[in-house]
C-alpha cells in the first residue's frame, strides 16, 4: 500500500494523532464491551460454575456442569445437531434468495418501490404473529399446506409436527424472513460503479459474466458481511422453538438457544445454562473463524484493509 | 484480511482477561445471590398512620391488571394498614419474569405462580409458609388444592380446574351416536369411547374406520381427540392404574407397564384407530383446534374452556356437551389451578397473607368465576347447593344438571386427584423431558414402551432433580 | 452512427426490455409467494375466533369483520404504545447511528495500536445471544444501579456503539470506498475527523439508514428485554402490548392479528422514507466516476 513509501518520521507522527482520533471514535464501543458485553460476561463464567438455580445461595462446584453437559445431557446432542442442521439450510436458502431478489429488484422494473417494500415486510412484522400464522399454514391434519395437498390428492405431510420435516419447515420461515438481507444487498449494489459495467458491456461481456466478475466481487464484502450475520443470527435461533415447537417433535427443533432459555428460566438450572452458553459460544466462535479464515480468499476490498 | 488469526488472538486475549479478573467472579457471583439475611427479617410493625405498601404480581393484560387493581382499591379501602399495588405481566412471559425478579431480589410481596414451579420455589425457600392462612376460618380450600412441600401446605390454588370431555351435539345427533355420559357412575370405559368415536369418524365418502374402503388420508370429521400436553397424560396415566410418580412424588412410575400401555393408547387412536387428529403435544388451543373448528366430535381438556373460548362458540351457534372422561381401569379426572404465593423475600408476609386470603374469596374474582374460566376454590360453593346454583345457573354454562354432575361433582369425587405438581418436585424438567421422549410416539416413528424405557434413568434423574 | 452499430443498439434495447419483463414476472411470482402468509394474518384479523379453525379453511373472510379492528383499539393503545416506544427508539436510533458510525470509521480505516484485539472482542460480543447477559445485565441495572421500571435499560446501550453488528456493518461499507478518495483529501490537509464528517459520512448514508432501520425494527419486537424492564402497564410499549390479547388459557388470535397489521405499519413506513436514500438514485459525487 501508498502509505508503506510515506517518510518514516511523517509516517509515525500521522500515526499517533490517527490513533487519538480513533480512540475518541472508540470510546462508545469501548464502553459497550466493557460493561455491556464482557463485564455481564464474566458473571456468566463465575455462574456456569455454581449450581445457582437463580433462586438461593450458589455453591460453587467448579467444572462439574461442563462435564455434565457432555456426559448426561440427554438433548445436549441432538440440539447442536438441530441446529446445525437449522443454520446451513436457512444460512444457504436465505443467501441465494436474498442476492437473488435483490439483484432483481435493482433492475429498473416498473412499480419498483412497492415490490421492495414487500419483500422487507415479513422482517417487520413481530415474532408471535409470524409464527402463529405459518403454524396455521403447517398445520398437520386441517392446515392450508395439507388442504391443498389433499386436494390435488397427495398424502399428508405432517410439517411441524414430524421430526424430520420440522427444521426444513422452520427454515423456510427463516428464509422468508430474509428481508433485512435484501436490504442490505439492495444498498451494496448501490455501490457498484457503473462505469465498470458500461465498459464490460461495451468490450461484450454477456450478464452472467458481468455478474460474475464484476458485482460479485465489489459487493464481495458485503455478503461477507450478510452471510456472518445470516450465520450468527441462524445459530443463535430462539424464536421458532420458543413460540412455535417448544423444541420439539422429540428434540428435533430443540435449538442450543432455546435448550438455554429453558434451563436458565423455566427449569431453573442457572449455572447449567450458563455453562451450556460457552458451548453455544464455543460453536459460533468455530463457525466465525472458518469464515473469517476463508474469508479473504474471495474477498475483494475496494478500500484496502492494512491493519 | 487476516482477521481468522486476529480472531484467535482476540480469544486468547479475552481468556486471558478473564484469567486475571477471575478472582473478581467471587463477588460477582455474591452480589447476584439474592441477599436472603436482608429481606427475610420481618421489618418492625408499621406505625398506625403510614399503610405498608406491598406489591402482588399477576399473569394477565393491562386491562385484566387494571380490573384486579380496582379488586384491590376496594381492599386498600376497607381497612388502614395495608395498601396492595397490582402488577400484571404477560402471561406467557411470566414465570421468566419472575425469575429474573428472583435472582436480582426484585421480587413482589405476593402473586400468582404457575403450577410447575410452586413446589420447587418452595424447596428453594423462596416462599412463605401459608399454613396459618386458614385458622379459624369457616370455610377452607378443598383439600386437594393445597401445594405441599414435605407434607406442609405452602400455598393454595388461587382457583380450581378439571379435566373433562366437550362433545358436540350436532354430530352425535347425526351419527344417532348416544351422548357421553355426564354421570361419573355412567362413565364410559375406554373401548366403549373408541368405538363411539369410530361411529363419529368420517373420511370425504363417508366411511368410517374398520370400514372397506375407509381412507385414513381424506378424514373430514374426527371422533376424538385426547388431550395429549403432558401434564394431562398423567390422568391416562392414572386411570389404567399406572401414574407419573408414586403418591408422594419421589419416585416415578412412567416406566412401569401400566403408565406406557396408556400412553401408547392415547397415540393409538391417531396411529391404529384413526379417529383422532394428530397433535404432537405443541399447543394449547386444543379445544378451538377441536370442538370449535368444528373438526372433531369429542375432546378432553379443561373447563376452563367453558369460559375462555366455548361460551363465545355457543352464542355463534355450537352445540356443545360436558362429560366424565373415559376410564380404562380406575376412574380419573385431575384437578389443578395456579397458586396464590407469599414470597420469602417480602419484607411483609403478614400483610401479603392477609390480602390474599381476602383475595381468594369468589366475590373478588366473580367474573373468572361466572364466565367459567376459574371454578371456585372454597368448598362451600361445592357443597351448600344454593351457593352452586348462584355459581352456575347462569348463560354462560351448559345446562345446570349436565353442568353440575360433570363438573361440580366430579370435581368433588374420588376421580379427582391432585395434579403431581401439588406435591412432587421437579416437574417442570420431568415433563419437558417426558414431552421431548414422546415426540415421536405421536406420529409412530417409535412406541411409547421403547421411548421410555430407553430414557427411564433420565426421567428418574429429572425427578430427582440433580442440579 | 453506422447502421451495423445502430441495429445493435435497438437490438439491445429490445432485449433488455424482454429481460426487464421476465424480471417482471419473476418478481412479482416471488412477490406473491412472500406476501400470502401476510395476507393469511391479514385474512385472520377480520375474521371470528372461530372461522380461524375452520376446515376447509377460507383465502377471504366470510364477513370482513372489520369491527375486529375496533375491538382491538380499545384494548391496544395504539397511540399511546405508540408514543412509548418513539421515547426508546429516536435516541436509541440517532445515538446507535452515530457512534457505529465513528467505531466503524475507526475500524476500516484508522491505524492505531490494540485494533486486532478490540476488534476481535467486537466480534466476539456478536456471538453472543443477548438472553445469556439478560440476567447479569438486570442485576446490575436493578441492584447495581437502582433503575426500576424504566426505559434507560433499553436505550442506554444504544450510545455505546449500537451493537457489533451495526458496527460491522459501517465498517465493511467503508471499506467498499475507494481508499483514494480519503488519502486525496489528507493531501489537502484534512483532518481524519473532517474526512469522516466531509467524506466518509456522504458515502455511506445508505448504510447509515440501514443501521437506523435495523436498530428501529429490532427494538420495535424486542418483547423480551422491554417485558423484564418495564413493569407498569402505563409504560407499555408496541411490543408489550401485543401481549394484551393472549392472556392465561387464552388467545385471541383474530384480535391480536389485527394489532399486528396494525403495529407493523410505522416499520414498513420508515422503510418507504429510508428506501429513497438507500436505493434510489443515489448518485454520490465522487464515487461513481
Amino acid at each position: 500500500m501508498e502509505t508503506f513509501n510515506k517518510p518514516r518520521q511523517r509516517r509515525s507522527r500521522i500515526y499517533s494523532s490517527e490513533a487519538r482520533v480513533a480512540y475518541i471514535c472508540l470510546i462508545p464501543a469501548f464502553l459497550g464491551l466493557i460493561f455491556l458485553t464482557y463485564l455481564p460476561l464474566l458473571g456468566v463464567l463465575g455462574i456456569s460454575m455454581t449450581n445457582w438455580t437463580g433462586l438461593t445461595k450458589p455453591e460453587f462446584i467448579g467444572l462439574h456442569n461442563y462435564i455434565k453437559i457432555f456426559t448426561t445431557d440427554p438433548y445436549i446432542k441432538e440440539s447442536i445437531i438441530a441446529t446445525i442442521y437449522f443454520a446451513i439450510l436457512s444460512v444457504v436458502g436465505s443467501m441465494i434468495y436474498s442476492l437473488f431478489i435483490a439483484i432483481l429488484l435493482n433492475r429498473k422494473i416498473p412499480a419498483r418501490g412497492f415490490f421492495r417494500a414487500v419483500f422487507y415486510v415479513p422482517f417487520v412484522l413481530p415474532a408471535a404473529a409470524i409464527y402463529v400464522g405459518w403454524s396455521w399454514l403447517y398445520e398437520a391434519n386441517f392446515g392450508f399446506f395439507n388442504y391443498l395437498l389433499s386436494e390435488i390428492g397427495l398424502n399428508k405431510v405432517l410439517f411441524i409436527a414430524d421430526s424430520r420435516y420440522v427444521v426444513p419447515s422452520l427454515s423456510l420461515i427463516s428464509v422468508w424472513l430474509a428481508g433485512n438481507l435484501i436490504v442490505i444487498f439492495l444498498a451494496g449494489l448501490q455501490n457498484v460503479p457503473v462505469v465498470y459495467h458500461e465498459a464490460a458491456e461495451m468490450d461484450g461481456a454477456n450478464g452472467w459474466k458481468r455478474f460474475r466478475h464484476i458485482t460479485l466481487p465489489s459487493i464481495s464484502p458485503i455478503i461477507f458481511y450478510n452471510l456472518l450475520m445470516s450465520l450468527i443470527a441462524n445459530l443463535q435461533v430462539v424464536t421458532p422453538a420458543l413460540s412455535l415447537t417448544n423444541g420439539g417433535p422429540g428434540n428435533s427443533s430443540r435449538f442450543m438457544t432455546y435448550l438455554m432459555y429453558d434451563q436458565a428460566f423455566v427449569n431453573y438450572k442457572l449455572g447449567y445454562a450458563c455453562a451450556t452458553t460457552f458451548i453455544i459460544f464455543a460453536i459460533l466462535a468455530g463457525f466465525t473463524a472458518v469464515l473469517f479464515k476463508t474469508s479473504n480468499r474471495w474477498i475483494f476490498s475496494e478500500g484496502g484493509d492494512d491493519k | 484480511m487476516k482477521a481468522g488469526k486476529k480472531l484467535g488472538v482476540g480469544l486468547i486475549a479475552a481468556a486471558l482477561v478473564f484469567g486475571v479478573i477471575g478472582c473478581g467472579n467471587n463477588n460477582e457471583t455474591k452480589n447476584t445471590a439474592p441477599s436472603g439475611e436482608a429481606s427475610k427479617s420481618p421489618e418492625k410493625t408499621p406505625s398506625k398512620t403510614e399503610k405498608v405498601k406491598i406489591t402482588y404480581s399477576m399473569w394477565g393484560t393491562a386491562e385484566e391488571g387494571k380490573v384486579v387493581q380496582e379488586t384491590a382499591d376496594k381492599f386498600n379501602a376497607s381497612q388502614d394498614k395495608i395498601e396492595v399495588e397490582v402488577q400484571a405481566i404477560p402471561y406467557e412471559n411470566y414465570m421468566t419474569k419472575l425469575n429474573t425478579m428472583a435472582t436480582a431480589s426484585q421480587l413482589p410481596d405476593a402473586g400468582m405462580m404457575r403450577e410447575d414451579g410452586v413446589v420447587q420455589w418452595s424447596s428453594e425457600g423462596m416462599l412463605t409458609d401459608v399454613s396459618a392462612m386458614y385458622e379459624g376460618s369457616d370455610s377452607k380450600p378443598l383439600d386437594s388444592l393445597a401445594y405441599t412441600y414435605q407434607g406442609k401446605p405452602v400455598a393454595y390454588a388461587a382457583t380450581n380446574e378439571i379435566l373433562l370431555m366437550y362433545y358436540n351435539k350436532d354430530m352425535f345427533d347425526k351419527a344417532g351416536v348416544p351422548y357421553p355420559p355426564s354421570a361419573l357412575d355412567k362413565a364410559w370405559t375406554w373401548d366403549e369411547f373408541v368405538a363411539a368415536a369410530k361411529k363419529l369418524t368420517n373420511d370425504k365418502n363417508g366411511k368410517h374406520p374398520g370400514e372397506d374402503g375407509f381412507d385414513s388420508q381424506s378424514i373430514v370429521q374426527y371422533g376424538a381427540s385426547v388431550e395429549n400436553l403432558t401434564w394431562q397424560l398423567e390422568a391416562w396415566t392414572l386411570t389404567n392404574g399406572g401414574g407419573f410418580y408414586n403418591d408422594d412424588g419421589t419416585d416415578v412410575r412412567i416406566g412401569e407397564d401400566a403408565s406406557v400401555e396408556a400412553i401408547q393408547k392415547v397415540a393409538d387412536l391417531y396411529l391404529k384407530d384413526h379417529v383422532a387428529p394428530l397433535s404432537v403435544g405443541q399447543t394449547d388451543d386444543g379445544i378451538q383446534r377441536t370442538i370449535i373448528a368444528g373438526t372433531v366430535a369429542m375432546a378432553t381438556n379443561g373447563q376452563w374452556n367453558v369460559g375462555t373460548s366455548l361460551n363465545k362458540a355457543k352464542e355463534e351457534g355450537l352445540k356443545y356437551g360436558v362429560a366424565v372422561l373415559p376410564y380404562m381401569k380406575d376412574k380419573v379426572t385431575l384437578n389443578t389451578g395456579g397458586a396464590n404465593v407469599v414470597f420469602s423475600q417480602s419484607k411483609h408476609p403478614q400483610e401479603a397473607m392477609e390480602w390474599l386470603k381476602w383475595y381468594t374469596q369468589e366475590e373478588n374474582n366473580w367474573g373468572l368465576i361466572s364466565s367459567g374460566i376459574w371454578m371456585p376454590v372454597l368448598d362451600k360453593w361445592y357443597k351448600d347447593e344454593t351457593l352452586t346454583h348462584k355459581w352456575v345457573d347462569n348463560p354462560n354454562f351448559p345446562p345446570y344438571d349436565e353442568y353440575k354432575s360433570a363438573v361440580v361433582d366430579y370435581a368433588q369425587s374420588s376421580a379427582a386427584r391432585p395434579a403431581s405438581w401439588f406435591f412432587t418436585n421437579h416437574t417442570t424438567e420431568f415433563n419437558t423431558l417426558l414431552a421431548s421422549v414422546l415426540g415421536d410416539v405421536w406420529t409412530g416413528k417409535t412406541t411409547a414402551k421403547d421411548a421410555i424405557s430407553k430414557n427411564l434413568e433420565a426421567l428418574k434423574a429429572a425427578n430427582k432433580g440433580d442440579k | 452512427m453506422s447502421e451495423v452499430a445502430f441495429g445493435r443498439l435497438k437490438s439491445k434495447k429490445r432485449s433488455n426490455r424482454t429481460t426487464n419483463i421476465i424480471t417482471l414476472v419473476v418478481v412479482v411470482f416471488f412477490a406473491c409467494l412472500v406476501l400470502f402468509p401476510i395476507w393469511w394474518i391479514f385474512r385472520t384479523s377480520l375474521m371470528t375466533n372461530a372461522e380461524i379453525y375452520k376446515f376447509p379453511p377460507s383465502l377471504i373472510p366470510e364477513n370482513w369483520l372489520f369491527s375486529n379492528y375496533e375491538k382491538t383499539l380499545k384494548v391496544f393503545k395504539f397511540w399511546k404504545y405508540l408514543c412509548n416506544t418513539m421515547v426508546i427508539i429516536v435516541p436509541s436510533c440517532l445515538a446507535g447511528t452515530f457512534t457505529a458510525t465513528l467505531c466503524g470509521y475507526a475500524f476500516a480505516r484508522l491505524r492505531f495500536r490494540g485494533k486486532q484485539l478490540i476488534w476481535a472482542l467486537c466480534i466476539g460480543s456478536m456471538l453472543l445471544p443477548t438472553m445469556v447477559t439478560l440476567i447479569p445485565l438486570y442485576i446490575g441495572w436493578t441492584r447495581g444501579l437502582g433503575i426500576h421500571d424504566s426505559y434507560l435499560p433499553l436505550i442506554l446501550p444504544y450510545f455505546c456503539g449500537g451493537g457489533a453488528f451495526n458496527i460491522f456493518l459501517i465498517r465493511q461499507f467503508i471499506m467498499s470506498i475507494p481508499r483514494e478518495l480519503d488519502q486525496a483529501a489528507t493531501i489537502d490537509g484534512a483532518g481524519y475527523l473532517r474526512i469522516l464528517f466531509s467524506i466518509i459520512i456522504p458515502a455511506i448514508k445508505p448504510a447509515m439508514i440501514v443501521v437506523a432501520l435495523f436498530i428501529f425494527i429490532g427494538l420495535w419486537n424486542d418483547l423480551l428485554q422491554q417485558m423484564i424492564y418495564i413493569n407498569t402497564s402505563d409504560k407499555y410499549t408496541i411490543a408489550l402490548g401485543l401481549t394484551n390479547f393472549r392472556g392465561q388459557l387464552k388467545s385471541d388470535w383474530s384480535l391480536t392479528m389485527a394489532a399486528t397489521c396494525l403495529s407493523f405499519a410505522p416499520g414498513v413506513i420508515f422503510y418507504l422514507v429510508g428506501q429513497k436514500y438507500f436505493v434510489e438514485g443515489i448518485t454520490m459525487t465522487g464515487i461513481k466516476s
